[in-house]
């Protein structure tokens, strides 16, 4: 070993051996995915969130829920979760009330189970892909940590052949190693902050749809 | 609800700027790292320390030539002269020839000395590339050979170094630490050894302050013999004396 080692980024990964530089490609796969999700996530929240906005801007504004219904269903794809709650429940509403001897209580139950399948639906579409993130948050240190923890093994190993042990001869293998730990964190940590912020978020908008629906609930028990 | 609705409009922006921050992020280590690595950088002089004297050698090659480009003067008058000296039957040839064709005389006296100036011409060129060559070759052959013992002066620097580091830490590892001695205490001991790696003397020539840390140190030189020396007997001059420093911490 010479003394001049180069610790250039590049060169520790060229002389890192097989495995760690395998989990170097499989920790930069998934940062690149988590990241692509985090970015994904990040415009789809606030697309829904704004999207609710408007919806109950334009439904508490609005007294006619027929003309609600029918701007709604022609702006289908940009009406929001909560717009797709609304049309689902009005719809139902609609059809329970056209079919006689219903029970009114029956057709509010039925007008519910409606817009609970549509909610958990949304829900569904809105926690996708946060699985992912809370597992590459959790799992990618210790990946990282194993190649570290192969890359020391390997020093030391080498180091055995040495007689006398010097820094010089520890520090490159060590360095190579560090470098798929500094990896696995760097896809971790944003996965951690990033999977907190939208579970809240999703949280925070189911909530929001979870009361909308009541509101709504009220609203047509009235008209009933 | 069908699939359409639930098609994630942004998905080409996200992955650009995914891209982005990975690329952000790996510029920096690169950056980051490549600016760690001055240090050694600055170790790659001491080896190079070396070469600049062959690169020298090559520099004092190029001033000889413009000396010797006047010292092969005087050579050429020599060759001169022992052309001249030729010249002299032809004449008497031509002295005999005389009383047939005198007029031809002075014509064929001009052409020897035109051609003998043509001669000179071309002639010494010549001869000074080559004794420019020898000479560059012969400079050369001493570069290498300078270099060569520097490469050999370096092994050795290298195999002495390395057995003075082994000498010190088994000494180190004898050490048995006296209790309270402070961290910045430095006792340096001058040892003389005995081929075979005993250790004939070691003078304390620098207390510590803490008496007991250097009777610590003193025993374990005694206690670690035999001291590792290189197997090449003929490196044991290097370690006849040895000046060692200790300190607790390292």
């Amino acid at each position: 070993m010479n003394v001049t080692q180069d610790l250039s980024f590049i060169h520790l990964i060229e002389n890192a051996s097989v495995l760690v530089q395998l989990v170097m490609g499989l920790l930069l796969l998934v940062s690149l995915m988590s990241w692509w999700y985090i970015f994904l996530k990040m415009f789809a929240v606030r697309l829904a969130v704004k999207q609710s906005e408007d919806f109950e801007e334009s439904f508490w504004n609005n007294s006619d829920l027929i003309k609600l219904y029918q701007s709604t269903t022609a702006a289908r794809g940009d009406a929001g979760s909560m717009g797709r709650i609304f049309v689902a429940g009005f719809a139902e509403f609609v059809k329970l009330k056209k079919k006689q001897g219903m029970d009114n209580s029956a057709v509010m139950e039925g007008t519910r189970r409606a817009m609970r399948a549509t909610y958990q639906r949304e829900m569904d579409n809105l926690e996708s892909h946060l699985s992912f993130l809370a597992t590459v948050g959790s799992v990618s240190p210790y990946v990282g940590l194993f190649g570290t923890v192969w890359g020391i093994m390997n020093a030391f190993r080498g180091l055995s052949n040495v007689g006398q042990a010097t820094l010089a001869h520890v520090a490159p293998g060590i360095a190579e190693a560090l470098v798929a730990t500094a990896m696995g964190l760097f896809a971790a940590i944003p996965a951690v902050v990033a999977y907190n912020r939208y579970a809240h978020d999703v949280t925070r908008l189911s909530s929001r749809f979870e009361s909308f629906m009541e509101e709504f609930s009220n609203v047509l028990q009235r008209q009933s | 609800m069908s699939a359409a609705v639930y098609d994630e409009p942004y998905k080409l922006p996200a992955g650009a700027l995914a891209l982005a921050v990975h690329g952000a992020f790996f510029a920096l280590l690169y950056f980051g790292i490549s600016w760690q690595a001055l240090p050694p950088q600055g170790m790659v002089v001491d080896i190079w320390d070396s070469l600049p004297e062959m690169k020298s050698d090559p520099a004092k090659v190029v001033p000889p030539e413009a000396e010797q480009a006047e010292p092969p003067k005087p050579v050429e008058p020599q060759k001169l002269a022992e052309p001249v000296q030729p010249i002299v039957p032809p004449k008497a040839d031509i002295e005999l020839t005389k009383k047939k064709k005198p007029k031809a005389k002075p014509v064929e006296i001009r052409k020897p000395a035109e051609l003998k100036k043509s001669v000179e011409l071309k002639n010494p060129p010549v001869e000074q590339k080559k004794i420019t060559e020898a000479e560059k070759a012969q400079q050369a052959a001493q570069a290498e050979q300078e270099r060569v013992h520097a490469e050999q002066a370096a092994a050795i620097g290298r195999v002495v170094d390395e057995h003075r580091a082994r000498i010190v830490a088994k000494i180190r590892r004898n050490i048995v630490m006296p209790p309270d001695v402070p961290d910045n205490a430095r006792a340096e001991f001058d040892v003389t050894l005995l081929p075979g790696g005993s250790v004939l003397s070691a003078k304390l020539t620098k207390p510590s302050g803490k008496e007991a840390y250097d009777s610590a140190v003193e025993r374990a030189i005694f206690k670690a013999q035999p001291l590792p020396l290189p197997s090449d007997v003929a490196l044991f001059n290097k370690f006849r004396e040895l000046h060692l420093i200790f300190s607790p911490r390292e």
